[in-house]
């Protein structure tokens, strides 16, 4: 059995399809990821250490802290986004259903198919509302028939179709700044993934897109499983079911600095009453 | 670095230690009308009270500003939370001691059964020193005093008892008179020990961020 077929039958939860996964996969709530003692390097610096963590299915994950701590590094670790930087290494293990995400015989199209992204700025291509949703899917084999409907069902999801149905031959480029950042995620989508990573995906927007776009976040998590980037401590708080908080370790000597994981509980926790002293410093904004 | 926020809070604490010392001095005139040792509290008292409620007002009005400014969390949101509460409790506590006060007239006659107004004198020497106990914890922010407060309201509990018993004793000509006035006043020196006792357990909840002291509150 190939890996991608393993994944196959590890995503669509039905472990008797895989000889090889002795237990059957745990249903909904449990771990999607799990992280542990992740490094990842650049060249010879270590920019984030020892990482460990689990990422559960059908929750809202943010990642929190001060710039340049390594949240999206962690983020785009999932996805192995890294590998598109030449110098870029990871240490460690990080492993989705129990498939090592770094295995050799991984391919990353195929991990990035089931693992989408949204990224910080709308980057919707220069084609037409429907040529952008349909990107994905047309790379896949998707069947023309099929199309339309994958195209409608996407942007349904993404909370868009509304607004579009009448302009889909349109350019996407003539869409305001909050209907390019779903029409993006309503493009993740479209690929039928299982998790999606979310860069800052309203530090481009105002508060009504913010707003349009955390709705949509609770209306999609219970379908998918969501990891999101955020400087926005109230987002977070708003948002996330699970929230992970990262901060930069300096080396005094080599002035070197390293981003760890602090602390990582339920938002609600983290929010207001926080075990570690630095977490409490970065959420009531005495640090970072 | 939010400096100036951190120095808000700072000033917001000192703020509310103020108001509880004026709700002290109504506490403590009130201690002078039960001990039959003061005469014409009401008016002062009655003018530090208007002074109490506007001190809530405004610290309240505070609050709101700093909740929807700043949106605080953590320990800062719990500070803050909490001192709404604590100024609705102090401003009770201010409420309460003024309804005793206005009994004032009544007192002569109270006096009159050595055995229930002894058990209000012991309940407000008691309240006075539980409350106090509860500024010190509020101004030093110390768990310890917090948790000890939890305990002096079952002493108050049990003074209420005693005297609720002594008065379905009474009788004689003004024996109506008698009970309406001792138990408008020891009822009001009771509710006095509770809303000490809740500033106690949010106290406790801001120290320790366990909502479990949450509970402590529930009247």
């Amino acid at each position: 059995m190939t890996i991608e077929s393993r994944l196959d039958a590890l995503a669509a939860n039905n472990p008797q399809d895989d000889p090889s996964v002795a237990e059957p996969l745990p249903p909904k709530g449990d771990v999607v990821f799990d992280v542990r003692d992740l490094s990842v390097y650049y060249g010879e610096f270590r920019a984030i250490r020892d990482v460990t963590m689990q990422i559960e299915r059908h929750h809202i994950t943010a990642f929190i802290g001060p710039s340049g701590c390594g949240k999206t590094t962690i983020l785009r670790c999932f996805n192995r986004m890294n590998d598109l930087i030449e110098s870029a290494r990871v240490e460690g293990s990080l492993t989705y259903h129990g498939v090592d995400l770094y295995d050799r015989a991984v391919n990353p199209a195929e991990v990035r198919r089931r693992i989408g992204m949204v990224f910080q700025k709308p980057n919707p291509f220069p084609k037409s509302i429907f040529d952008n949703v349909a990107y994905g899917p047309r790379l896949a084999g998707a069947k023309k028939t099929d199309l339309g409907d994958i195209v409608e069902r996407s942007l349904r999801r993404a909370a868009l179709w509304d607004e579009v149905k009448d302009r889909l031959k349109s350019s996407a480029m003539g869409m305001s700044g909050g209907q390019q950042q779903r029409l993006c995620i309503a493009r993740a989508l479209a690929t039928d993934p299982e998790v999606i990573l979310m860069d800052e995906p309203c530090s481009a927007l105002d508060p009504i897109a913010t707003g349009r776009i955390e709705d949509l976040m609770g209306e999609i998590k219970a379908e998918y499983t969501i990891v999101i980037v955020t400087h926005n401590m109230q987002q977070a708080a708003r948002v996330s079911d699970r929230c992970a908080f990262f901060t930069t370790e300096v080396n005094e000597r080599s002035d070197v600095r390293t981003g760890t994981l602090v602390e990582y509980d339920r938002t609600e926790k983290m929010f207001a009453n926080p075990s570690d002293e630095r977490t409490e410093s970065y959420v009531t904004g005495r640090f970072g | 670095m939010r400096s100036n926020f951190t120095t808000e809070l700072e000033q917001l604490r000192l703020q509310v230690e103020v108001m509880a010392v004026r709700v002290d001095q109504n506490l403590e005139r009130m201690r002078m009308v039960i001990d039959r040792c003061g005469s014409e509290l009401v008016a002062v008292s009655l003018s530090a009270d208007d002074e109490i409620d506007a001190m809530n007002v405004s610290l309240t009005e505070r609050c709101y500003d700093l909740l929807r400014r700043e949106a605080p969390v953590a320990a800062d949101l719990r500070f803050v939370v909490s001192v709404l509460r604590v100024l609705s409790e102090l401003e009770r506590i201010g409420d309460l001691a003024l309804r005793v006060i206005k009994l004032d007239p009544e007192f002569d006659l109270l006096t009159t059964n050595p055995v229930t107004y002894g058990i209000l004198v012991d309940m407000a020497n008691h309240v006075v020193d539980q409350y106090r106990e509860a500024l010190r914890a509020w101004a030093t922010l110390d768990l310890g005093l917090a948790t000890d407060l939890a305990t002096k309201t079952r002493s108050m509990d049990l003074y209420y008892e005693r005297l609720t018993t002594e008065l379905v004793r009474l009788d004689g000509p003004n024996a109506v008179r008698l009970a309406m006035g001792t138990f408008a006043a020891g009822r009001s020196l009771e509710r006095i020990g509770d809303h000490a006792a809740i500033i106690g357990a949010r106290l406790r909840y801001l120290l320790t961020g366990d909502p479990e002291h949450l509970i402590a509150e529930v009247r």
